[in-house]
């Protein structure tokens, strides 16, 4: 049997705000982060809510001791550090000087909050300006890379991209990296940020919507875009005991599966996700009978939440699991979404409270119970957490009460 | 340690050959301009036809060849599909972006927007398997398919009964991708031809290249070409870093440099870079054939996975086309294969395979 | 309105790149969707594109575009209502 692997630290940043005090007084006092947004110049500002991070460009460089202006840091990349700054302020670093750990990152579209704005002077004449500094930033390793030379660390590295799953599976290499003997520990977790690209991208499939988004409703549009990066500090248990890290959660399940279905759309009757969510059970040597609480992928998409909604009904007929969509807090936060759903599932168990879904009035018709709309109270064991992606990317993750 | 695992097919999209042409790189392309595009091949067999309408060359390619690769194994349905790319479809995220900035953010169509997601040819090899399993994407520059390689690698030796992944990569060049580029020296001025290449060493720069490369593996040796022993990343280390690495990794498996059969080198006629091949062309003996690929396919991301395709011909062919070798080794067989290859981007990988005969 | 439908139909071909198709092979009342021409839910996005560049209509639900992609002949009764260029 393998040995447990716990999360020891975390750092996240967010339209919520920075770090885990700011998060939870958010999620516990229903106060989303969305607003029209104010640093990413599209033309459709005021037509869409975002969960965009308070901070610009020049006020995270600054937060990081970085030169502000064109630096040749993307947003991307600031996200990043400024959630892992908060990190290792948490962590004894020459845990990662001294034994071997691995820095497993994720994101969707890369510099390209950078990119676009400067792709006109890629492709001109012009050989010489400010947009030499990124003309290495538009793939989705810029971030890791910058990440490990910020802090001066030499990892087993590696990038993940897939679609919105792609911080869940982030965790999910971590911790297998750890269970067969390549590295001591990982610091696993995601960042995107909110770029034009992207908005434009979701938008030409009609699924994003003008006003806050509404999972599980009846009369939902579509998703908000949101921005953000989380790192979660992954380690054996042993480890952790042995020099008196506090632990903040067992990782203790996740599967990875692919609905082979069709390449946006999940399966109509939730197959996909059933089966990804049973898989993740069979891990954690669980029955659904044992999950408190469910922080589902809820995006609010037509197809995403029947689907999921239909899994999540067929999966737990027999008890009435207590779910929510946490994504009207922070919109979807794309390939930062795994990871920044996994703090919030490991903050359940550390408040022993469920986080109520959001702008919640009529349930879809196909459903017949209802996700939670106020925080909850209640004790909290295990967290089923699910993150789906373009592709068919399914994946569930499971965290558990020490 | 964990276990090797066994290479049962190998197929290429490559500007040298493709999965349809038979022959080891008997028909050496040539290339003035420092841009080596793919030769392709029949799409169509390989691909939902109502799908591939819609499909850009990437994603064609892709799924291609990784349908032929399962199909020359006669596997219908992998348990898992895991690849690397270091750029992904350029040409569908450059059609989304211009279309964007050109049309001023309004009425925009979805498809090159969705195939432009990095994993969009996982996606649909899923799709036309049905494989319902483990499913993983890296997107990590000169690392994405050694990554790629590694998961599967781990991933068959987690599984408790036999277990057959469909590993690969994929990378494209574009118009727009090769003068981008050019701004910051990745290319020599002027090109030489591909296979002079190593001739201009001294010189910053090397030649661009593009392809695909998709394997099958297993945890089972039996109808393997060859067996997959280690794989190792690294990024930003020194030369003598490099070949630390290079003799612990040969000295776990109970080898070293000098027995090696062939030394399958990255170089890519870039001088920045060539201090590592020139040393391990020193330390090297007698034994060894020194081989190098990058002439033939161009430098990009995921070249490494055009090396292993070659390794998987050489074991098959007990042979050594002479096109590969800069200097030929007095072994008699060919029972295993060190590549060492870096990227631009300052990484460097490494990978052991061994003959199964 | 047959020119209308003929024009819409080499739009359709051209957009959605069905090789090989020329405007007769596509019955005016044949669904496009499902078991008929096979297209999907991707393919009825790229019309609405279509519907709104060529003639200025603007569908903002894909569920609604859904109904007036139905064929091409629904398609040309809602396009001579609500085109606007």
């Amino acid at each position: 049997m393998a040995e447990r692997i716990v999360i020891t630290a975390t750092g996240i940043i967010s339209a919520l705000g920075r770090g885990t005090e700011q998060h939870t007084g958010a999620l516990i006092n229903k106060k989303a982060g969305m607003r029209h947004p104010l640093h990413l110049r599209t033309k459709h500002a005021k037509e869409f809510v975002c969960g965009e991070v308070d901070y610009s460009n020049d006020q995270l460089a600054a937060l990081l001791e970085l030169p502000t202006g064109d630096n040749g840091y993307t947003r991307t990349t600031l996200l990043a550090l400024a959630a892992m700054r908060e990190l290792m302020g948490n962590t004894d670093t020459s845990l990662f000087t001294e034994n071997s750990f691995a820095l497993v990152n994720a994101n969707t579209v890369g510099g390209m909050c950078s990119v676009e704005d400067m792709y006109p002077d890629f492709i001109s004449e012009k050989e010489e300006g400010p947009f030499l500094k990124y003309i290495d930033t538009l793939d989705c390793a810029e971030s890791t890379l910058n990440i490990a030379r910020y802090f001066g660390l030499k990892p087993f590295m590696a990038t993940i991209s897939t679609a919105c799953s792609s911080s869940a599976n982030a965790l999910i290499l971590g911790a297998r990296l750890i269970q067969n003997g390549v590295v001591q520990r990982a610091i696993c977790g995601g960042c995107d940020a909110l770029s034009r690209f992207t908005l434009n991208g979701f938008n030409s499939l009609k699924n994003v919507d003008k006003e806050p988004c509404r999972p599980f409703d009846a009369d939902r549009f579509g998703l908000n875009l949101g921005e953000g990066a989380a790192y979660l500090l992954l380690e054996k248990e042993s480890d952790a005991l042995a020099r008196g890290a506090e632990i903040l959660a067992v990782f203790s399940g996740y599967s990875n599966t692919n609905d082979a279905y069709h390449p946006t759309a999940p399966s109509p009757d939730g197959d996909g996700a059933l089966h990804t969510m049973q898989l993740a059970l069979q891990k954690a040597g669980l029955t659904e009978n044992d999950i408190d609480y469910i922080n589902a992928h809820g995006t609010a998409t037509i197809n995403n939440d029947l689907a999921e909604g239909k899994a999540i009904e067929r999966l737990f007929s027999s008890k009435k699991t207590v779910f929510s969509s946490t994504k009207p807090y922070t919109g979807h936060t794309l390939a930062a979404a795994g990871a920044v759903e996994a703090f919030f599932s490991i903050q359940a168990i550390q408040q022993q409270k469920a986080w109520p879904n959001l702008n919640f009035n009529s349930l879809i018709e196909e459903m017949s119970f209802s996700p939670v709309t106020e925080t909850k109270e209640m004790p909290i064991n295990n967290v089923l957490s699910n993150s789906f992606g373009f592709g068919g990317s399914n994946v569930s993750l499971i965290f558990s009460r020490t | 340690m964990m276990q090797p695992v066994y290479i049962l097919s190998a197929s290429i999209v490559s500007p040298q050959q493709h999965f349809e042409d038979s022959g080891f790189l008997q028909d050496i392309k040539e290339y003035a301009g420092g841009v080596l595009s793919v030769v392709e091949p029949n799409y169509r067999g390989y691909i939902n036809p109502v799908a591939i309408r819609r499909m850009s060359k990437l994603l064609k390619m892709g799924i291609s060849c990784g349908m032929n690769a399962l199909q020359q194994a006669n596997i219908e349905k992998p348990q898992a599909i895991i690849t690397g790319t270091g750029r992904g479809s350029m040409v569908d995220t450059e059609q989304f972006l211009m279309s964007m900035i050109e049309n001023e953010e309004e009425v925009l169509t979805p498809t090159s927007f969705i195939q432009s997601t990095y994993n969009s040819i996982n996606g649909w090899l899923a799709l036309q398997t049905k494989c319902t399993g483990y499913n993983q994407t890296y997107v990590n520059r000169g690392t994405s398919f050694e990554l790629a390689l590694f998961d599967a690698l781990m991933l068959l030796n987690e599984a408790e009964e036999e277990m057959q992944v469909l590993a690969g990569c994929f990378d494209e060049i574009t118009p727009d991708y090769i003068k981008v580029k050019s701004k910051i020296g990745y290319w020599k001025k002027p090109a030489p031809v591909n296979i002079e290449l190593y001739q201009h060493s001294e010189t910053q720069g090397t030649i661009a290249g593009e392809g695909t490369a998709f394997f099958t593996l297993s945890n089972k040796a039996e109808n393997a070409i060859c067996s997959l022993q280690a794989v190792k990343t690294m990024q930003d280390a020194q030369p003598v870093e490099v070949m630390d690495a290079i003799n612990r990794l040969l000295d776990q498996h109970g080898l070293a440099l000098d027995a090696i059969d062939v030394l399958l080198c990255g170089m890519n006629g870039d001088s920045r870079q060539q201090p590592l091949y020139d040393e391990l062309a020193d330390i090297a003996g007698e034994h060894t054939t020194i081989a190098a690929f990058k002439h033939l396919c161009g430098e990009y991301d995921t070249s490494s996975g055009f090396a292993t395709w070659i390794a998987t011909e050489m074991f098959r062919a007990q042979e050594i086309p002479g096109t590969l070798v800069i200097k030929k080794g007095s072994h008699k067989e060919i029972k295993n294969i060190l590549l060492v290859n870096h990227y631009i981007l300052n990484s460097h990988s490494i990978l052991l395979l061994q003959n199964v005969q | 309105m047959e020119e209308l439908k003929n024009t819409l139909k080499q739009q359709i071909i051209e957009s959605l790149n069905l090789e090989g198709m020329k405007p007769s092979d596509i019955d005016d009342n044949a669904p496009l969707f499902g078991d008929g021409l096979g297209l999907d839910s991707i393919d009825s996005l790229e019309l609405m594109v279509l519907l709104e560049r060529n003639y200025g209509i603007k569908i903002e639900d894909a569920r609604e575009g859904r109904k007036v992609l139905e064929s091409v002949q629904s398609m040309a009764e809602y396009i001579q209502q609500h085109r606007t260029v």
